[in-house]
């Protein structure tokens, strides 16, 4: 009964559209009274779920990402993009591709990054010719990948739904492999759509406008080397790498590209403050809920459940993508994992699959649904970006997805795609 | 009058909030820097940064309630008829401000309880982990009758910083 209340209510307030850090909250504290349990034991929860020192990578993740795109390494990066790729057929839109991947890499958030990239990209599509629902496609896809790069802060976010049982060094070389094959899907189904509907090729640049643009990208990109080898190296920490990487975001926007002003890095500043408050609350919130979701044993029912279904690990891992996809479209993306990790992790690990394995495959699916409505958020920000509906850019979006589909379902069912790199550096 | 009250509050949280991100990151530098270079780890720096986020996390949850920062499912409020999600939104206001009353309530209870206690490394009261969110409940409370205020005024609440 206790759980009816729970999964019900919880429903009902996200229906409504109460927010989900409030539904899942009232929800919890709605059983607690109904197990006549004090109110304090879920706060109590709360807390203590926002306090490993590690939660601090999340805001300064997310501070880096603000100031990288106010502070003029987008420009540089498609510069960089453009010279590479940009003579191959549909150049643009596999600039496109390259340009949100690299910086993916720098900002680690798919939101950030089709902001920054769209904003500079998708006006110089339409302005050349392509249409905006490619326009649109390319960049919100290419932008996903920025969820498994290592500045991902969904990646320490999962880490923490998965109470320790994965070193977030481990998590951050898992996703590499996944993010090659993302961008490498994305390219693929870039080309297709360019010359099924004719885009043209542009020009090769020379070797020296490549070189010339790389060395002005390379501070930049520079960001993602200093948390890999950071890490790796047991020089910091996750969170002290997120905030040498916050310092080296400020040092280049002011002192080497010289773009972001006194307005902008406030404003940056107080983005992070409300998404930290935002990431964060949801953070503790689950915890409520995950300490109720573990004293029902709801990992254990779903787990019977799902073994109703099938004993065989591929129509299990099957039924979890599903579901995953399904609850990525209606949640964010770190609500998301904080509530599904507890329940489908134990599931996939009796099936074999490892826990570094199930968060890249979670985050792909996240990703997914930030590109799905009804709770699109990256698709959203494309769409304004571009000036099309919704509806037009769905219309042309099955070759982009079949895309991350192929991928996935490779990160699912070919665990060396996600566990060779881990595999080879750690052990 | 209680509109403009909110939103110098509100940006208040915010300034405060970005202060306490800066001495976040310097707190967490100065731990690196006292590891490689002092050769002389700071034991406070760790904890009191994790004390120090609970009030950023707190300061911009506050704000995200009145800048509407916090992501909900919209689809059936959008698709709702005028009069049904004016109720709609009204109801939504006013769950979330129980909920801000019921967080600041045991959250004040918590850090009284726990007044006597102190934090290890810091040498301050544990009820200054529990203060954080005591504050913010009662934030979300205000901010959330803002809110109905102003739906109720056919108004809408301007963020404090766009």
């Amino acid at each position: 009964m206790a759980l009816t209340i729970l999964c019900v209510s919880f429903t009902l307030l996200l229906l409504l559209g109460v927010p989900v850090a409030f539904s899942i909250g009232l929800s919890s504290l709605a059983t607690l009274l109904f197990e006549d349990l004090p109110l304090a034991v879920g706060f109590q929860q709360m807390i203590s779920g926002m306090n490993p020192f590690s939660f601090l990578a999340i805001p300064f993740f997310i501070f880096a990402g603000e100031i990288m795109m106010y502070g003029g390494i987008a420009e540089k990066i498609v510069d960089f993009a453009k010279s590479i790729v940009g003579h191959v057929r549909g150049g643009l839109g596999m600039s496109n591709v390259l340009a949100c991947t690299l910086f993916g890499g720098v900002s680690g958030s798919p939101v950030a990054d089709v902001s920054a990239m769209g904003a500079v990209l998708i006006p110089q599509m339409k302005k050349e010719g392509y249409d905006a629902d490619y326009a649109v496609n390319v960049t919100t896809h290419a932008s996903l990948v920025g969820a498994l790069m290592p500045t991902s802060h969904n990646l320490i976010i999962f880490a923490l739904a998965a109470s320790g049982k994965v070193s977030i060094a481990a998590l951050i070389l898992a996703g590499i492999v996944p993010a090659i094959v993302l961008t490498l899907c994305n390219l693929a189904a870039a080309y297709a759509v360019a010359v099924k509907r004719g885009y043209p090729a542009g020009t090769f640049p020379g070797w020296a406008v490549v070189g010339h643009s790389f060395a002005q990208s390379l501070p930049g990109l520079l960001i993602v080397v200093i948390i890999i080898v950071g890490i790796l190296s047991g020089a910091f920490t996750a969170t002290e790498s997120a905030s040498v990487a916050v310092v080296w975001a400020l040092f280049l926007a002011v002192m080497v590209y010289k773009k972001l002003t006194r307005e902008q890095f406030l404003k940056a500043a107080c983005k992070a403050v409300k998404s930290t408050g935002a990431v964060l609350l949801l953070i503790g919130i689950s915890s409520m809920f995950g300490y109720l979701i573990g004293l029902y044993g709801v990992a254990e029912l779903t787990g019977k459940m799902l073994a109703d279904i099938s004993a065989t690990p591929w129509v299990i891992f099957l039924c979890v993508n599903v579901i995953l996809f399904v609850l990525g479209t209606f949640l964010d993306m770190a609500a998301t994992i904080l509530i599904c990790t507890p329940i489908f992790l134990p599931i996939c690990q009796q099936m074999g699959m490892s826990t570094e394995q199930f968060g890249i495959v979670m985050l792909i699916n996240c990703a997914l649904g930030l590109n799905t409505p009804p709770v699109g958020t990256t698709q959203f920000v494309g769409c304004t970006i571009g000036e099309v509906s919704v509806g037009t850019v769905m219309k042309t979006i099955w070759p982009f997805y079949g895309g991350l589909i192929a991928a996935l379902m490779l990160v699912t069912y070919v665990p060396a795609f996600s566990m060779w790199l881990p595999n080879l550096i750690l052990k | 009058m209680y509109t403009r009250f909110c939103a110098v509050l509100a940006r208040l949280c915010l300034k405060l909030g970005v202060l306490g991100l800066m001495l976040l990151v310097l707190a967490v530098l100065y731990q690196v820097i006292g590891r490689y270079v002092l050769n002389d780890t700071p034991t406070w720096a760790e904890s009191g940064a994790v004390l120090l986020v609970l009030y950023v996390t707190m300061l911009g949850m506050a704000v995200g309630v009145r800048d509407a920062g916090h992501i909900g499912l919209e689809s059936l409020l959008v698709l709702a008829p005028d009069t049904v999600r004016l109720k709609m939104e009204l109801l939504i206001h006013g769950l979330v401000t129980i909920f801000g009353f019921v967080m600041a309530y045991n959250c004040a209870v918590l850090a009284q309880s726990v007044w006597g206690y102190n934090i290890p490394t810091l040498g301050i009261s544990e009820a200054f982990k529990y203060a954080p969110p005591a504050i913010a409940g009662g934030l979300i409370v205000l901010f959330s009758i803002e809110h109905i205020i102003a739906l109720l005024n056919n108004n809408e609440v301007e963020p404090s910083w766009h």
